[in-house]
C-alpha cells in the first residue's frame, strides 16, 4: 500500500476541518472494507486518512420522537443485534445480514455502504422504502435530505469533499411498516447483488396505501419505482395488480450486462423478485 | 506511529508506518505468523482475528485502528498443555487438508461458539461464509465446529 498519514480526530468538527483543509488528498475512513481495498489496488491521490469510525456524533442507534436514528458509523453487525432495529425495521436487519460475511459486517458501516454508493448497495433499497432521510455535515453546518437525493451516480454521492454523512433517519410513522427485502446474488455469502429489491406498504379497508418499491443493481444508483407506487396506490391487493407493478418496475429499470449476469436475466429477476417482496409485504400487512 | 495493543492477553507494541494493516503488524512486527495473507481484499478470511470480541479481516483493518484494543489470534487458542476443543475436533474430523484456511476458520468458529455454543448447521455456514477452503468442501469443518460446541457445552456444564 502507498504511504499514508492516519489521523483520528476527536470530533466531527475536527474531521470536517481536516477534510476541508486537505481537499481531494484526504478521505474519511469508516469501516475500510472498500476504501482499504481501493488504496491497495487503484492509483489515486489520497494521502491522508481521517478515521471517523469512532466519532461519537456518528455512532449509536436510538429511537426518538422523530423516529429511528442510525448513526452512519453503526456497523451491520450492530444493526443486526440492535433490539429496536430487530423489532421495528426487520428488513433493514435482513438487508444488513446479506452484506459480505461476518468479518465484513463487523467492520463495515451502513454509512460507508451509502457513501461508497455502488448501485448494488444492499442497505439502500431497505432504507428507501421506509422514506429514510440522511443528515450531511460540512463546513456550512448540517443539512437533511431524502436518501434518494444522496445518490448521484455509480460511486458518486451528493457529498462535497469536506462533507460527511452523520446519520440516517427513519420517520416514526414508518417504524414497523410492513416491508420485505430480497437480495439475489450468485452465492449467499461474499456476493454482490445481481438484483436487490425492497417493498413496503399498508393495507387500509382492503386497499394498498403508501406503497414503496426500491431496487438496487438495476440502474446507475439504487432507485425508487415511483410509477409502480402510483399505480398500486389505492388498488386492491390482487395478483394481477402486483404483476403489473412488477412489470412497471422492469420498464423503469436500466440494468446492464456484466460478467455477473446479462441485462435480460436481471429483468426477469426484477419481475419475479418485485412480485415476491410485494406479496410478502401484503402477507405481513394482512397478518398485522 | 507507535501502536500499542493487547495480543492474546499480553501487551505488545510496535512502531509501524501509518498505512500498515493489522495483519502486517502481527506478522512482520510481532512475529505472529498464524494469521495468513491470502487474497488481501477481505474475501478469503485466512487473516481473520478477533478484535474486542468481534472477528475482522485483519488485512482490511489498519494497525492504527487497533491501537489500545484487544486482539486474539490463532496463537491464543491453545496453551502449552492442551489444544482448544475446536483444534482437537478439527484434527479428529480431518477438517483441514492443506491448512492454509485453518487459522481463519478456527478464529471464525471460535467467534461463533463464544456467542452461540449450540449452533445449527445453517448458523455455522453463515458464520464461516467469509472463510474460503479450497480443499475440504466444508462438510467436515462444519461437523467439527458443531462437535466442538458440544464439548465446550459439556465442559461448561461440568465446571
Amino acid at each position: 500500500m502507498r504511504t499514508l498519514d492516519y489521523i483520528a480526530p476527536e470530533s466531527a468538527a475536527d474531521a470536517i476541518a481536516l477534510l476541508a483543509e486537505h481537499g481531494e488528498s484526504a478521505r474519511p475512513l469508516a469501516g475500510g472494507t472498500d476504501l482499504i481495498v481501493d488504496l491497495k489496488h487503484s492509483p489515486g491521490n489520497i494521502h491522508i486518512l481521517v478515521d471517523v469510525s469512532g466519532l461519537e456524533e456518528f455512532r449509536g442507534i436510538e429511537e426518538t420522537d422523530e423516529g429511528l436514528r442510525i448513526g452512519s458509523m453503526a456497523t451491520y453487525a450492530e444493526i443486526m443485534e440492535n433490539p429496536i432495529c430487530l423489532e421495528k425495521t426487520p428488513e433493514v436487519v435482513a438487508a444488513s445480514h446479506t452484506v459480505g460475511a461476518v468479518q465484513t459486517r463487523n467492520l463495515g458501516t451502513i454509512g460507508g455502504n451509502l457513501v461508497t454508493c455502488v448501485p448494488s448497495a444492499d442497505s439502500a433499497p431497505a432504507l428507501m422504502v421506509l422514506d429514510a432521510e440522511v443528515t450531511v455535515a460540512g463546513t456550512n453546518g448540517n443539512r437533511r435530505m431524502p436518501i434518494e437525493e444522496f445518490f448521484v451516480g455509480p460511486r458518486k454521492t451528493i457529498l462535497q469533499p469536506h462533507e460527511l454523512l452523520v446519520d440516517i433517519w427513519i420517520p416514526k410513522k414508518n417504524l414497523g411498516k410492513p416491508s420485505s427485502f430480497y437480495k439475489f446474488g450468485l452465492r449467499k455469502g461474499q456476493a454482490l447483488a445481481l438484483v436487490n429489491v425492497a417493498a413496503a406498504l399498508e393495507l387500509k379497508s382492503g386497499k394498498i396505501v403508501e406503497p414503496r418499491i426500491a431496487l438496487g443493481a438495476v440502474a446507475p444508483t439504487p432507485i425508487r419505482i415511483l410509477k409502480a407506487e402510483t399505480f398500486l396506490s389505492g388498488k386492491k391487493p390482487t395478483k394481477k395488480n402486483i404483476q403489473e407493478a412488477a412489470r412497471i418496475a422492469v420498464t423503469e429499470s436500466k440494468p446492464i450486462d456484466d460478467f455477473r449476469a446479462s441485462a435480460s436475466y436481471r429483468c426477469q429477476l426484477i419481475q419475479t423478485l418485485t412480485q415476491r417482496v410485494l406479496t410478502r409485504s401484503l402477507e405481513i400487512a394482512t397478518a398485522s | 506511529m507507535l501502536v500499542e495493543l493487547k495480543v492474546n492477553g499480553e501487551p505488545r507494541s510496535a512502531d509501524v508506518p501509518p498505512e500498515t494493516t493489522l495483519l502486517k503488524m502481527l506478522r512482520e512486527y510481532l512475529n505472529l505468523t498464524g494469521a495468513k495473507l491470502g487474497c488481501d481484499v477481505g474475501d478469503c478470511g485466512t487473516c481473520t482475528v478477533i478484535v474486542d470480541g468481534v472477528s475482522v479481516n485483519s488485512c482490511l483493518m489498519l494497525a492504527a485502528r487497533a491501537n489500545g484494543h484487544e486482539v486474539t489470534t490463532i496463537e491464543g487458542l491453545a496453551n502449552s498443555n492442551e489444544l482448544h476443543p475446536l483444534q482437537e475436533k478439527f484434527e479428529e474430523h480431518g477438517a483441514l487438508q492443506c491448512g492454509f484456511c485453518g487459522p481463519g476458520m478456527l478464529i471464525s468458529a471460535k467467534n461463533l461458539l463464544d456467542k452461540n455454543p449450540d449452533p445449527t448447521v445453517f448458523e455455522v455456514r453463515d458464520a464461516l461464509a467469509g472463510n474460503l477452503c479450497r480443499c475440504t468442501g466444508y462438510t467436515k469443518i462444519i461437523e467439527a465446529v458443531i462437535d466442538a460446541g458440544r464439548v465446550m457445552n459439556a465442559e461448561q456444564a461440568n465446571s
